[in-house]
């Protein structure tokens, strides 16, 4: 029989083992989530610290990746949400007819053309700051479906929401990403749009269209969106949307 | 199946989610709708640019280092 002390040493030994490779990816998505290395070397350290504690609590053939995120999100939300983040509530109709318009004015040599190459030029700085654009909750699941590979079902777990929110939240957020770059593209000359020039749409601007559905300002905690106005888009009485019923929806989407 | 409806699940499509029935549906009208498939490539062409322009940053090598030896002297201390 194994001595405690052999036990703690091989498991700590193990744990190392499982959790290192994952370190790049941590550290990664923490860098974008805290936008500084300094913040970003301490989230990761902390989600090690924690996932080492708990490691006897992991279950052995559930996805590790996903439970040191889900580690790492809820040690970013303990340390942060304090600070954090204007209340937002994103208007799909709002986010569809602006990217409408700067796809028809900035692209549409593009749309004509889309294997041309103009985005290899762009700097990785404006990337980076389109991807800062967008709201907390939507940078984060575009991070997690679309860097490190995710499944809808996987971010559901990480982030503890339902997954029909992870995907209208991937819907807006890959849209408004999208959008935003088309605009960087244009504003700093990798594409050539139409003859007026693009006019980056202010902070101001982004919200006007959903004011009027706002919750009144003021208050400090931000809020969750609401689940009901997310789903939308996704379910109630779409026939291809249907995802009120949990295996129906797996059924849908065939989620690996 | 229509442009919007193309438009509305393109995402998915990409992420390779949609059921075999929708999945049909949506080759099917890429096969008929110039525009449509241009703007399915535009979507494709983008998730991977971003892919690779976000993907790239590593955790810096002392930092890696250091939180090994972390890790370790948590793991003595509690043994």
């Amino acid at each position: 029989m194994k001595t405690a002390e052999v036990y703690e040493h091989e498991q700590g030994w193990n744990f190392e083992k499982a959790a290192m490779p994952y370190v790049d990816s941590l550290y990664n998505t923490a860098y974008r989530m805290t936008r500084n290395s300094e913040d970003a070397e301490d989230l990761v350290q902390e989600t090690y610290l924690k996932a080492y504690k708990y490691y006897d609590k992991f279950e052995e053939g559930t996805n590790f990746k996903a439970w040191l995120f889900k580690i790492m999100k809820n040690t970013f939300i303990n340390n942060y949400r304090k600070k954090k983040l204007t209340p937002h509530k994103i208007d799909f109709s709002e986010i569809e007819e602006s990217y409408e318009r700067v796809i028809q004015k900035n692209a549409p040599d593009l749309i004509r053309d889309p294997e041309s190459e103009i985005f290899q030029d762009m700097m990785d700085e404006d990337v980076k700051r389109a991807l800062d654009s967008l709201p907390h909750d939507y940078k984060m699941v575009v991070l997690l479906a679309d860097i490190e590979g995710f499944s809808y079902k996987e971010i559901a777990e990480i982030l503890d929401c339902p997954v029909g929110t992870v995907m209208s939240r991937l819907y807006r957020g890959r849209k408004m990403l999208e959008r935003t770059l088309l605009e960087y593209a244009r504003k700093y000359g990798y594409i050539r749009g139409v003859a007026e020039p693009a006019k980056m749409r202010s902070r101001k601007d982004e919200t006007k269209g959903r004011k009027k559905k706002e919750e009144p300002e003021g208050e400090s905690e931000a809020a969750e969106p609401e689940e009901n106005e997310e789903e939308v888009l996704f379910a109630g009485g779409e026939d291809d949307f249907e995802l009120e019923d949990e295996e129906e929806q797996q059924e849908e989407f065939a989620i690996e | 199946m229509l442009c919007d409806d193309v438009k509305r699940i393109a995402y998915f499509f990409l992420d390779g989610t949609l059921g075999e029935q929708k999945k049909n549906d949506f080759s099917a009208h890429l096969n008929l709708c110039p525009e449509c498939e241009a703007r399915t490539k535009l979507h494709r062409r983008l998730r991977i640019f971003v892919r690779n322009r976000l993907a790239r940053l590593t955790a810096p090598d002392r930092f890696k280092q250091r939180l090994m030896r972390t890790l370790r002297a948590v793991a003595a201390e509690w043994s």
